[in-house]
């Protein structure tokens, strides 16, 4: 029987493999029907701590209970409420997507009738109808992943694990898979627990976000709430070729914190807000500092990320509001 | 009912696996018969002998051999296939999914039994179209084929083993020409009371050769039910040992996962 009502409990999760701890202390819960984003770099535990929730790996230490059963102990309990999307989509590309469902509907026991008009209604869902008779090795990256997805579901599963759903997806697919998971999850009140190295991605879908680093948790909660936590937004500064960032950054001391950058740039967490951008210009022009523009950044995941850690998070251009102030 | 449909549709699976890579299964289907082919040109004369058991040709003598090389590919083939599986991600979301362990097994082995049933059909009847008399008739292409069948599934079984542990399709491939060795060591080619020396105490403990000898009695002297079952037997004795094997190597991913 389940044990609780949070669809996903995991307390001191640690996961080694040999010296190395991939996974160092991992606390989560996850309330039924929220959309709970594991946001960090690669290596950071994120995939780990996934496998170890869908069975696939067992806990060095710590305990962790899905839809209620322990991952270890309710191993096949586990397995018959979680849809589970790994990454890289592993589908068997000799087969058709219609006879993959079929194949997944079985193995969760699902009776043939009931099994074919979930199938039907999934590849319909994901529009994959007109390319469900060929064979999976024929499709693009994206109809891999939505095909994936409708795999998942064939049982109405209580909790549906995303790993990286959208790693290697072009622009368009990623947010035709992100209108899915939103959908899903409206309509049904699937639980569902996305990794994910896009911060767009976690801002996007996720209701509640865990960033991970190292293995442990840095940060967790909303991401308005994180992002408004940080603050100032960031002034980052385009500096023309050849000027020195010694200068620009002493000139900048005054309107806020410096933030790491990278080379030819400098940037600040700027006090006072988008307001002070007009006397920041002033002070760089008169000073002399040459500069190609001035781009204001709101707190994004990445600054928070940024907050936790000490450094970005590969992939962050990928996000932030920007605001643009090209140099005269 | 779950456990039993869960067995039938990864059977399936892997019967369409097979079926859809040409380059696996022509292979396996062809190069057996050329290979027969070839040896019955160049030793079509050892049948006159002395000693030689009385047959018609070289391909009647030889066509036991023919049927367990083509189950020799075969069964590699599906160690490569789980192989595959395991490199691709696949095996993966089977062990996420609420599937008994023992049913990916038996997928595997179903799709290489049928495979093997196959072969020893497609053999033996290319033999007749060609006018090699089988003595046993359509009664003997049915327990060879089951003989083939049985051992398909159990050669099989090692092969996956293999597939199981290694995690490379590469590394299972590799592998067969130890297994082909297998073959040539027994009296896949030569009968056992002509051979001397070292080669004899092999062949003579090799258990292939007692596989193939009796099938070739159902072939050359008729329907003899102790032979096929002394095939059968040994069929059914390597299936055993693959089984153990293949068993072993899937607890031991598991609890590598899990460890």
């Amino acid at each position: 029987m389940p044990s609780s009502t949070s669809p996903i409990i995991a307390e001191g999760l640690v996961r080694r493999f040999g010296k190395i701890e991939a996974v160092s202390g991992v606390d989560l819960e996850i309330a039924s029907g929220e959309v709970f984003g594991f946001l960090g770099p690669n290596g950071a535990g994120k995939s780990t701590t996934v496998r170890m929730l869908t069975t696939l790996l067992r806990p060095t230490e710590g305990r962790a209970s899905v839809a209620g059963y322990d991952v270890v102990k309710d191993a096949d309990a586990v397995r018959r409420s979680i849809g589970v999307a790994l990454q890289d989509a592993a589908i068997d590309p000799l087969m058709t997507g219609r006879e993959l469902l079929r194949l997944q509907a079985v193995l969760h026991g699902i009776d043939k009738t009931e099994g074919k008009r979930r199938g039907e209604e999934l590849l319909d869902t994901v529009g994959l109808s007109g390319a469900a008779d060929r064979r999976v090795g024929t499709y693009s990256g994206g109809m891999r992943r939505r095909l994936d997805l409708a795999l998942a579901l064939i049982h109405a599963p209580i909790v549906l694990f995303l790993d990286e759903p959208t790693t290697g997806l072009d622009p368009n697919s990623r947010v035709a898979l992100w209108d899915e998971v939103r959908r899903l999850n409206k309509e049904s009140g699937t639980t569902v627990f996305l990794t994910t190295q896009y911060l767009e991605e976690a801002d996007q879908l996720a209701s509640r976000i865990a960033i991970i680093d190292g293995g442990k948790i840095v940060a967790s909660g909303a991401p308005s709430q994180l992002k408004a936590e940080v603050g100032e937004p960031t002034l980052r500064v385009a500096l023309s070729p050849g000027q020195e960032e010694g200068p620009a950054e002493a000139a900048l001391l005054d309107f806020g914190k410096p933030v790491p950058e990278s080379t030819g740039h400098v940037a600040i967490r700027l006090n006072g807000g988008a307001g002070r951008v007009g006397a920041v210009a002033r002070v760089l022009d008169e000073q002399g500092i040459k500069i190609e523009g001035l781009e204001l950044h709101n707190p994004s995941l990445d600054d928070v990320f940024q907050r936790a850690t000490g450094r970005r998070l590969e992939g962050a251009e990928e996000t932030g509001d920007v605001a643009e102030v090209p140099a005269e | 009912m779950s456990a039993a449909a869960q067995y039938l549709a990864l059977s399936k699976r892997a019967a369409l696996n097979t079926i859809r890579q040409p380059t696996s299964v022509v292979p396996a289907m062809l190069f057996p018969l050329l290979f027969i082919a070839m040896s019955s040109g160049a030793l079509n004369r050892s049948i006159s002998i002395p000693g030689f058991p009385k047959v018609d040709s070289f391909i009647q003598f030889g066509i036991p051999a023919t049927i367990v090389q083509g189950v020799l590919f075969g069964a590699v083939g599906a160690g490569a296939a789980m192989a595959t599986d395991i490199e691709n991600g696949f095996f993966e979301r089977l062990m996420a999914s609420p599937v008994s362990r023992t049913s990916i097994l038996v997928g595997r082995l179903a799709g290489a039994a049928l495979m093997a049933f196959t072969q020893a059909w497609l053999f033996l009847g290319v033999i007749t179209i060609f006018g090699v008399d089988i003595e046993g008739g359509i009664v003997a292409v049915f327990l060879i084929s089951l003989v083939a069948a049985v051992l398909g599934a159990g050669i099989g079984a090692i092969a996956v083993s293999m597939g199981i542990r290694t995690g490379s399709s590469e590394a299972v491939q590799g592998a067969f020409p130890l297994l082909f060795a297998g073959l040539f060591l027994s009296s896949a080619f030569f009968p056992r009371n002509l051979m001397t020396g070292w080669f004899r105490s092999v062949a003579n403990f090799n258990p292939l050769s007692h596989l193939i000898e009796g099938i070739r009695t159902q072939i050359i002297t008729g329907i003899d039910l102790g032979d096929w079952a002394t095939a059968l037997g040994i069929a059914a004795g390597i299936g055993a040992f693959g089984l153990i094997l293949a068993g072993r190597a899937l607890d031991g991913r598991l609890k590598a996962d899990h460890s």
